[in-house]
């Protein structure tokens, strides 16, 4: 459904000197940068597959989202939805998809909801009987009914949401872009959204490809997930193999009498680990520490720790997702290993 | 025509949300009006001022009466040809909410065009029409015969509707300029005030020097506010009109024909910011 090979994006960037000086001298010597926002980036999403696209600030995700979606040109490197190549006759090509920016909306500030959604019908040819079953049926998933005659600058960001997504759907999209449809969202919102992607995707084969910074999200929704870092490709997998593959961890949290006596003992040496099987969190009330239970059994850490210090408490705990992507991230994980 | 139909029914609705658009801005419609008629009233006392002290009855060919109908009517085309597409797309550019008009499958330009029709078509309604029946009454107390005449007033509208559409590509162009400067505020004052010279919506084109004049005329700002109100107001023979509209049309083709091309190039060098 979606190839995407070896696709790059650079900008130019200006860089400037500090200060007044800099922003002169830059006006008759300007220098630029050349930033690999996308950096040779492939993988295929199938029919009816719900991808999580997922990356740190800045990491590429809403460049590829723009790319896939026609917006912007790849410096290199093909794009192919559903056989058709997204920057090629634009106008064409977004009537199948569908693109919802969490940060942006695609309503009509001024005007009534319900307004947006017969501007739309209109926009994208959809015929009277299944511009109502469409609206029935997203009626029903993002009950839109209580606030769908008030202007949309009335509306909270929840609705709004609720909206944008109704929005992006009322054509019958074959794939669905959906960049952040959670920012911002209370937990009871983000759920009712959740679960209308769900829907969607189950009852029509939508293909979706969603990024989000919410793990939540990617837990609920995707079979898969890729992952981007400074515009190249991390991970790409299910979510289960990259527990499995960068989250074999476990948290020891502890209070002792004293903080400091954490200092003094030495697990690098002890029990022969790499500095990247373990990292050490210690404040003035609580010290956790975080290991790979692969390379030491929890027994023998905690073993280790109840002969060395004084503990006054102490859980051992799971290491949830969001802390493997932090370690991701923070690139203490190498994914080379 | 039936392409024509199915365009029509794609962007019949973008001239409906403008309209409903313009009516949720009431007030602010309204003191606009009232700031621009203020405008109108200051000119035509300069004039008046500036025919007495002349003591000559015409000047340049025009009467006090025909000065006052010229600063009532060009100003009422400049607003009806005036348009917002130089702030609406360098703005949407610059926040990049540009994107949100690529996702649709619908041109960008028309998008916009349309949209603002639904505006003018409360101006026609709240100012232009009764701006021109007050002006029509004017000319009927002052020379005491009904001056209008039907086949001037289609004629001009038809000029209009030639130098609107010429007005929104020429602003449209300088918007793309956003493109390429990112911020294009101090481009769009200098341009403002261009406009306002050159197309004679300040003083009559026949008031400047005859070479000065005869270049002027030529270049495209003379069709936006000169070249309709010279023909509502029977200035112009028949040849003269029908040049008139000839070239407003040759700079309409080419002022569509240069923003089509921006657009493609510009369109390769777009950097959303931010989101």
């Amino acid at each position: 459904m979606i190839k995407v090979e070896n696709v790059k994006k650079d900008f130019k960037k200006v860089v400037k000197d500090q200060g007044v000086k800099g922003s002169i001298k830059s006006l008759f010597n300007r220098k630029y940068e050349i930033v690999h926002a996308v950096d040779d980036i492939s993988f295929n999403v199938d029919k009816g597959e719900i991808l999580g696209f997922i990356g740190a600030n800045g990491a590429g995700k809403s460049t590829t989202i723009k790319m896939l979606t026609g917006i912007l040109t790849p410096t290199e490197g093909n794009v192919e939805i559903n056989g058709k190549i997204p920057t090629k006759n634009r106008k064409e090509y977004v009537k199948e998809i569908g693109v919802v920016f969490g940060q942006r909306t695609q309503l009509w500030w001024d005007l009534p909801l319900v307004e947006t959604f017969s501007v739309l019908k209109e926009i994208y040819n959809v015929d009277d009987d299944a511009f109502k079953k469409r609206m029935c049926f997203l009626n029903e998933v993002l009950e839109l009914d209580a606030f769908i005659k008030s202007p949309v600058r009335t509306l909270s960001l929840g609705q709004r949401m609720r909206a944008d997504l109704a929005a992006s759907m009322i054509h019958s999209p074959k794939v669905l872009f959906l960049d952040e449809p959670t920012i911002g969202l209370d937990v009871a919102v983000k759920n009712n959204i959740r679960q209308a992607i769900t829907q969607i995707n189950e009852q029509e084969d939508t293909t979706i490809i969603l990024t989000t910074h919410d793990l939540n999200d990617i837990e609920t929704l995707c079979q898969r997930i890729v992952m981007i870092d400074k515009g190249k490709l991390i991970y790409d997998g299910t979510l289960a193999n990259m527990k499995g593959q960068f989250g074999n961890f476990r948290e020891v949290n502890m209070s002792l009498e004293n903080s400091d006596e954490i200092d003094k003992l030495n697990f690098l040496d002890t029990f022969k680990l790499k500095k990247k099987d373990i990292s050490i969190n210690k404040t003035k009330e609580k010290v956790s520490i975080s290991f790979n239970q692969d390379k030491l059994s929890i027994a023998d850490m905690l073993e280790y720790l109840l002969k060395n210090t004084n503990i006054k408490d102490i859980s051992v705990n799971d290491v949830n997702i969001e802390e493997i992507v932090c370690r991701m991230y923070g690139k203490e994980v190498s994914v080379n290993d | 025509m039936t392409k024509l139909k199915k365009i029509l029914k794609i962007y019949k609705p973008f001239t409906k949300a403008g309209l409903q658009s313009a009516m949720a801005y009431r007030t602010n419609f309204t003191f606009f009006v009232i700031g621009e008629s203020l405008y109108c009233f200051v000119l035509y006392f300069i004039w008046k001022a500036v025919f007495a002290s002349g003591g000559s009855n015409t000047f340049m060919g025009f009467s006090i009466t025909d000065i006052t109908v010229y600063v009532f009517l060009s100003n009422i085309v400049k607003f009806l040809i005036d348009t917002d597409s130089t702030v609406s797309m360098a703005e949407e550019i610059k926040d990049g909410s540009i994107i949100m008009r690529m996702i649709k499958p619908v041109n960008i330009d028309h998008s916009l065009l349309t949209f603002e029709l639904g505006n003018k078509i409360m101006m026609i309604f709240c100012i232009f029409l009764p701006v021109m029946l007050g002006l029509e009454i004017y000319r009927y107390v002052i020379l005491g015969k009904i001056a209008f005449n039907i086949f001037s007033f289609l004629l001009f509208s038809l000029s209009v509707v030639l130098g609107y559409l010429l007005s929104f590509y020429l602003n449209l162009i300088f918007g793309y300029l956003a493109f390429f400067l990112l911020n294009i505020w101090g481009f769009s004052i200098l341009k403002g005030a261009i406009l306002n010279f050159l197309s004679g919506a300040t003083i009559p084109l026949a008031f400047f020097p005859g070479a000065v004049r005869a270049v002027l005329e030529q270049l495209p700002f003379a069709s936006l506010v000169y070249a309709p109100t010279m023909i509502y107001m029977g200035k112009l023979s028949t040849n003269q009109i029908l040049f008139t509209l000839l070239k407003q049309i040759i700079w309409l083709i080419v002022f569509v024909l240069i923003s089509d091309f921006i657009w493609i190039k510009a369109q390769k060098r777009l950097e959303v910011q931010g989101g």
